[in-house]
């Protein structure tokens, strides 16, 4: 508490220092050099004062200053203009371009570049309307906005984190996300769902290994380096940003089919309805179901936020509010973050920089599956009412009431006829309502995390500076997870609370010397560090069962506890790394980099890794023989070639924190067996330690070029890629001789190749009107090189519908595995061929494809992968007097998705709808014999398209005129209309709702849906104010 | 330059962190197996351990040992006795002896029964430090189970990998060369001779005992047609005070009855102790539905054959009264109410022991022994044995002779569902005839290859060429 109170005592002296001083008031336009178009947002301050302020949208400004005072004009791309106060009170300028600064500048680790002297390949994307996207998390509004990225919404529940794939996946076993890093601290992904988005400034995406290698052992899957607002000197500026908008889920007509509509197929196909359908209709319900669980929401988010300072000290504090209703029945999420940052320079040489970022989110699940209540026929109803309940059975359920959830069964055995001579029994489940199995369940986590930083920077020379960085960050999460007694079918005997909690402390320690200095024409930056980490982790559990009644939600409440649970591990990583950037007349470039990691679950001689790289570049541009050039503005070739490394450990199946924590050692765990009744405690071995293990290596080479022509009116870059993963970590299979089935040890080869294509051009330039495109492109192939003795892996991940995967060496990682479908079987084979809902059935005749006249596993082949072969998007930014309008396409092509769905929705189990016998096809001289019938869940008939093409975002902002609002004191206010997946194509043959959408399962079984969350569509409403 | 004090002080800092022991972290939550089975503490903990194998873990993670919970898979539902309810899934290639060698549950199976051999190894390898007194005892007991788990082992996959020892996954040979059946007999007949000498009956059904030691030994002995040893260790069971108990019901629902020699101990409510076949035995209770369903062939048998065993054994399924369902096992002795699925407490946790040897299982075998290989026999202590076991059924008119297709019947009605039956028919040479009618009645196709289970496709695939498959699969 005594440090808010300090922050409060020095933010209002920040104010109280704005208000001193004035004399005479000086206006004025600022425009650029170039185009003659004035500047809004140019910075003017007194030098050596604190006072200053911004041009407005006009470019015009106004200031209170003394004669001989100096105003200082800055904007970035613009050389800094220094105007001496005189006796005139109208200052116009002319800022020139400032080529030098015209090339953006990017952080890498450690430390910034100028992006025209970047080596290695590294994106950046600026804050400019990110926070604007309606999304609730970060990373999902950079969707389409990188190349090489992959942001897929696998999730789609509200809150929860999309996967992200830089450059395909290079890891088998372990984490195929790329590392995390905000303003230089670590963290983990984790803390992408409570950043908040306006307090980004940049994010920056190491993409290559030469770019990434100085993040070593994190740097396989690529580094996403994320930058936040700091604190800007000039007069405290005040903002408030907010939208409100609604989502929807994009539903599939295929998946809901209305009572008569059942009719009327039925009726073309056979000329009469059978009893069970004159039935249903009798019942008169329809419920939408997919309306039901795709009930939609509100999304809104209100930011506030201050900063000021002066040339010494700076400081920015922010508050913001998210609340995210999802498009799913029940799920719901809400953040709340703040933060604090504070920069000062206590004199010449030393710097402090501050920086607390608390946050808490609630998070509401969907404790249910979409495929549970798309498979329900529209005849059964939520609730029973007057009408319904008069069909229930009251022999077998006697007490169901009106209000009551109406099941299936209830329905059966109806005296159609009101005569006894027909008892029509219609349920195909005793499972309960599928509403109930949502409302009646209660899941949430509540994360608290809180990010702490304080730098201190010391410069020895002008030249020679050391950093140190103390950082901590905290994680708590609880989960609590009810189940309540009408949630099953089990009734008391399923219901539960699992509550657990999660504290995970991690801290870094960084000490960085750095050395930049230019002598004549040789510009030379050396970078040379040493960091530490902890990672610390408690983690319990308890599970109470057997609730009669909903009353009492806790565990002082039940029955019976029948599990409790609770571990603690800790890991450790030690690392010492170096970087010199060369570049001589900023036209040859060269950089060279180093990290050694140690990390603490390795063997014990394998503990460190060392990650070096290389790249070079040369500005052909710079060179005579382009200098003159009208149609090359900008050409440079680089190529970079380096290492990284991987150490997350993932054990298959449940994770297993102990073994992926100390796979080295061989680990003893608690376990107990009962004798009389008495339980019994016992020791059990768990593992087979690997005391070799070690890092898993990536090497890439990437060769590109960077380029812009006619004065960049086009601009952009070219990169190839080819990146190899060895020495993997996996969980790899071993003999059961062994008494385990697996072992944590370093296997296996894994190639990326491709390449990515970023182009940028001006269409229109003029003062009031603008037009600019973005085209982003990238193309992954994924092929597994060496998979030791697990090559050829054949797994599955339900052991009820057990489609296959395949790990073969040559072909992509989890290529989905089995037969192809020649043809359908003709409806005249068919049982029942009108019952189901898609007019589907369970099987197919597939296809021999040895031959052999005999279909078995010899006739199974790969069926696709579920990595896409190209992702792109077109964006347009288009700025037309005060209005601006963007929209950005973006699509996906060339994965497959395997829709198990279908399994559920179109009911391919069960005994209905399948093949009458097969003998009548081989009489009817259709198949050779009955192996060539197989079911279709093993088929590619389920292996479905997932490309897409889709109006990711669309928006449609106004920036209201000065005039209209200096009035208000305001110096900047716009609002804007915005629109996230307004149309959304997906594949012929898609029969799903989402082909983005994924179930977590392991890599080699990746690319696996059983319905999922739907697409969100959202249109929201937002406005931003500066005062 | 003062700065460079401060330097000097951070770079200190920085190596006094990162000393060696800085990336060797300590295991809180566990602990390393180094320095471990010390005494006499820890080699029992070790024991333990063992049983704790054998009783699985009450879960559906792939990576789980699950053995005792999913062998009715393997044995029962391979048999004429029971089957899935809906054919459906790994579950339901069983039903029809269809197994795949990819068959998932064969895998679990296979996995968890030779972890329970390296638990079992684990501990006769630590021998040295159990003191004077106990050492024999605890190697008796680890013996005893190990024998247990490789005489499943072996009739359910013939030639099977043979370890006395624990192994490293370099050790490829002994990981996938088959040995001979008869090789593998000779282990378990000199693990159970040991168990026999030492152990004694102070410990409890849940654990070995001399008693348990002598009967397993005495089925090894039947299963290599050695029937004089097999009498032998049966009549000395027979004088160890067990009795059959009075009430047929109280076997599986009275956990004090005098007749179970040695069962596998489970508790209720307790996720890493309890088991959840009970419920997968029902309709829509367990995580699996409606597997171990009773056959027609079965249903019919039993009526008539049952007598008073009939009720306990197995009733029509309340939800669905076409089917029948196992009745031996319901979940901490609860039927499930008037549907048959209604439970006042998480069924899924049951604590119903699993038995596996029983007072009436020596009896009969005593009979099995005494007619040592031949069609019938009419001695009269066999014929005791027999009706013992008959007139709790209440079938009490006096028997004269029993013949090899009796003792068959009598074993299949006594011991419906507890994993006998197929073992059962391989040991009296009737599996392949009793078998391929019951494959032809429910349209299935059986040949004498499917008795044995496939070695799992893994472990073949693993052994790049040294494990060859069992033929027909």
């Amino acid at each position: 508490m005594k440090i808010l109170k300090g922050l409060h005592i020095i933010f209002f002296l920040f104010l109280s220092a704005l208000t001193l001083a004035q004399d005479v008031t000086i206006t004025g336009k600022v425009t650029g050099e170039s185009d003659g178009l004035p500047i809004p947002g140019v910075n003017i301050l007194i030098q050596g004062t604190t006072k200053g302020t911004v041009t407005n949208f006009d470019g015009n400004y106004s200031i209170e200053a003394k004669k001989g005072q100096v105003l200082l004009f800055s904007y970035t791309g613009f050389k800094i203009q220094k105007v001496t106060v005189g006796d005139e009170t109208e200052i116009n300028v002319t800022l020139e371009n400032d080529l030098e600064q015209l090339n953006e500048i990017v952080v890498i680790g450690y430390g910034t570049q100028k992006k025209k002297n970047l080596t290695g390949s590294v994106s950046k994307v600026k804050n400019e309307n990110l926070d604007e996207i309606p999304v609730a998390r970060a990373d999902e509004a950079l969707v389409g906005k990188v190349s090489g990225v992959n942001i897929q919404n696998t999730q789609g529940e509200a809150g929860t984190a999309p996967t992200i794939q830089i450059r395909g996946v290079g890891s088998i076993s372990g984490d195929t996300g790329p590392a995390i890093v905000i303003d230089g601290q670590v963290v983990d992904s984790g803390f992408l769902t409570n950043l908040d988005m306006n307090e980004v400034e940049s994010f920056e995406v190491l993409k290559d290994a030469s770019s990434a290698a100085i993040y070593g052992s994190r740097g396989a899957n690529g580094v996403i380096l994320i930058t936040t607002k700091t604190g800007e000197s000039g007069r405290t500026r005040f903002s408030y940003d907010n939208f409100i908008g609604f989502k929807e889920g994009l539903q599939n007509d295929l998946l809901s089919v209305t009572v008569d509509e059942w009719a009327r197929r039925e009726m073309a196909a056979t000329g009469m309805l059978s009893e069970k359908t004159q039935y249903k209709q009798l019942i008169g319900v329809d419920t939408p179901w997919q309306e039901r669980v795709l009930n939609g929401g509100m999304i809104q988010s209100h930011s506030f936020s201050a900063s000021g300072g002066n040339d010494d000290t700076k400081f920015r504090t922010s508050l913001n509010y998210l609340h995210d209703e999802g498009v799913l029945l029940t799920d719901d999420f809400k953040k709340y973050n703040f933060r604090v940052r504070f920069d000062t320079k206590l004199n010449r040489k030393f710097r402090i920089w501050a920086d607390l970022a608390p946050s808490y989110s609630e998070t509401r699940r969907f404790d249910g599956s979409t495929h549970d209540v798309l498979r329900q026929p529209a005849w059964l109803p939520l609730y029973h009412d007057e009408n319904t309940i008069q069909f229930v059975d009251r022999n077998l359920y006697p007490d169901v009431q009106v209000g009551d959830y109406a099941v299936q069964r209830h329905f059966d055995n109806y005296d159609l006829f009101g005569d006894g001579s027909s008892l029509v029994d219609i349920s195909t489940t005793n499972n309960t309502n599928p509403g109930a199995k949502i409302l009646e369940r209660d899941r949430n986590d509540y994360r608290f995390k809180i990010r702490g930083n304080v730098r201190a920077e010391y410069k020895f020379t002008r030249d020679f500076k050391f950093k140190a960085r103390f950082a901590g960050d905290y994680q708590s999460r609880r989960q609590d997870r009810w189940t309540g007694v009408e949630a099953s079918r089990l009734g008391t005997a399923g219901s539960s609370l699992e509550i657990s909690n999660e504290n995970r402390f991690h801290f870094q320690n960084d000490n960085v010397f750095t050395y930049d200095k230019r002598i004549g024409k040789h510009d030379i930056n050396v970078v040379a560090g040493l960091s530490l980490e902890t990672y610390s982790t408690k983690f319990e559990s308890a599970q109470g069962t057997g609730y009669t009644s909903d009353v009492f939600q806790t565990l002082t409440a039940a029955p019976v506890i029948a599990n409790a649970f609770s571990e603690a591990y800790e890991s450790r990583i030690f690392s010492m790394f170096g970087r010199v950037n060369y570049n001589f007349d900023d036209k040859y470039l060269a950089s060279v980099s180093f990290r050694r990691d140690g990390f603490s679950a390795f063997g014990v001689n394998n503990k460190f890794g060392t990650f070096p790289a290389a790249s070079v570049g040369w500005v052909l541009s710079e060179e005579k023989f382009l200098n003159e050039s009208k149609l090359v503005n900008f050409l440079k070739l680089r190529v970079s070639y380096g290492s990284t490394g991987n150490f997350s450990i993932v054990t298959t199946g449940s994770r297993n924190r102990q073994l992926e924590s100390y796979p080295f050692l061989s680990l003893l765990g608690p376990t107990s067996a009962v004798f009389g009744d008495i339980v019994t405690p016992a020791f059990n071995p768990l593992n087979i330690s690997d005391p070799n293990l070690q890092w898993e290596g990536s090497v890439e080479f990437n060769p590109a070029v960077d380029f812009g022509l006619l004065n960049d009116k086009i601009s952009g870059s070219l990169d190839f890629y080819r990146r190899v993963s060895d020495q993997m970590i996996l969980d790899l299979p071993v003999s059961s001789t062994t008494g385990f089935s697996s072992v944590i040890t370093n296997r296996g080869e894994v190639k990326n190749q491709g390449f990515e294509l970023e182009l940028r051009t001006k269409n229109v330039n003029k003062p009031k009107i603008r037009w600019q495109t973005t085209f982003i492109a990238s193309r992954n192939e994924n092929e597994l090189l060496d998979f030791g003795e697990s090559n050829g892996q054949i797994s599955n991940v339900d052991t009820k519908r057990p489609a296959e995967w395949i790990n073969l060496e040559g072909n992509p990682i989890a290529s989905f595995y089995g037969f192809v479908v020649d043809e359908d079987i003709p409806a005249e084979f068919i049982n029942n061929p009108w019952e189901r809902l898609g007019q589907t059935n369970r099987e197919v005749i597939v296809k021999d494809l040895n031959g052999d006249g005999l279909i078995d596993d010899d006739d199974k082949t790969i069926l696709g992968d579920p990595y896409p072969d190209l992702i792109w998007s077109i964006t347009n930014d288009f700025k037309i007097y005060n209005f601006d309008v963007s929209f950005m396409f973006q699509g996906s092509h060339g994965a497959e998705v395997r829709n198990i769905g279908d399994q559920y929705v179109f009911r391919h189990f069960g005994g209905s709808s399948t093949v009458t016998n097969p003998l009548d096809l081989v009489d009817a001289g259709i198949i050779a014999n009955d192996t060539f019938i197989k079911e279709k869940i093993f088929t590619n008939s389920i292996v479905q398209n997932a490309s897409y093409v889709a109006l990711r975002t669309v928006s449609l902002g106004y920036s209201i005129p000065d005039k209209v609002i200096s009035d208000f004191f305001i110096t900047k206010a716009r609002v804007y209309l915005s629109g996230q997946n307004l149309m959304y194509l997906t594949a012929d043959g898609y029969t799903g709702l989402n082909p983005e959408a994924i179930r977590r399962t392991s890599p080699t079984t990746f690319g696996y849906q059983r319905l999922g969350s739907p697409i969100n569509q959202t249109l929201t409403l937002g406005v931003n104010i500066e005062f | 330059m003062k700065n460079f004090k401060y330097l000097i002080l951070i770079l200190s800092i920085i190596t006094v962190f990162s000393c060696d022991d800085y990336l060797e972290p300590e295991p809180i939550s566990t602990a390393s197996t180094e320095n471990f089975y010390r005494n006499d503490d820890e080699i029992l903990g070790g024991i333990f351990n063992i049983y704790d194998g054998l009783q699985g873990v009450n879960d559906t993670r792939s990576s789980s040992n699950h053995s005792t919970q999913i062998e009715f898979y393997v044995t029962e539902m391979r048999s004429d006795n029971t089957r899935s309810k809906n054919n459906e899934g790994e579950a339901g290639q069983f039903d029809t002896f269809a197994v795949q060698s990819t068959n998932g549950l064969v895998a679990d199976h296979y996995r968890s029964f030779y972890n329970v051999i390296f638990r079992a190894n684990t501990v006769l390898e630590n021998l040295e430090n159990a003191s004077d007194a106990n050492r024999d005892k605890f190697e008796a007991e680890a013996k005893f189970l190990r024998a247990y788990v490789y005489f499943n082992l072996v009739r359910l996959y013939g030639d099977i990998p043979l370890l006395d020892r624990t192994i490293t996954p370099d050790e490829v040979e002994i990981s996938y060369t088959r040995v001979p059946t008869a090789e593998v007999y000779d282990l378990i007949v000199s693990d159970l001779t040991t168990a026999v000498e030492v152990l004694d009956n102070s410990n409890g059904r849940n654990r070995a005992s001399k008693a348990a030691a002598q009967a397993l030994l005495a089925k090894v002995y039947l299963t290599l047609e050695e029937y004089l040893p097999a009498q032998q260790l049966l009549e000395e069971v027979m004088q160890s005070g067990y009795s059959l108990a009075p009430n047929f019901n109280d076997v599986f629902y009275n956990e004090s009855n005098p007749e179970v020699i040695f069962a596998i101990g489970y508790k209720e409510g307790i996720l890493l102790d309890s088991q959840n076949f009970s419920a997968e035995f029902l309709n829509g209770v367990g995580r699996t539905v409606g597997v171990n369903y009773v056959t027609d062939n079965m249903l019919a048998f039993m009526n008539t054959n049952a007598g008073d065993r009939l009720e306990t054994s197995l009733r029509a399924d309340p939800a669905q009264p076409t089917e029948t369902q196992v009745a031996k096992f319901f979940p901490n002795g609860d039927s499930g109410g008037a549907d048959g699925r209604t439970f006042s407490f998480d069924a899924r946790l049951a604590g119903n022991d699993w038995i596996v040897l029983r007072y009436a299982d020596v009896l009969l075998m005593h009979v099995e022994a005494i007619m040592a290989g031949a069609d019938e026999t009419s001695n009269a202590e066999a014929l005791n044995s027999f009706q013992l076991v008959r007139d709790r059924a209440g079938f009490t008119d006096p028997v004269s002779s029993v013949d090899k297709e009796d003792l068959l019947a009598e074993r299949r009605a006594e011991l419906a569902f507890e994993n006998h039956r197929l073992y059962d028919l391989m040991r009296f040479g009737k599996a392949n005839e009793i078998l391929g009618d019951f494959a032809i009645d429910i349209g299935a196709n059986f040949s004498s290859n499917d008795l044995l289970l496939p070695i799992p496709q893994l472990e073949i695939s693993l052994s790049n060429g040294l494990m060859q498959q069992n033929p027909g699969y």
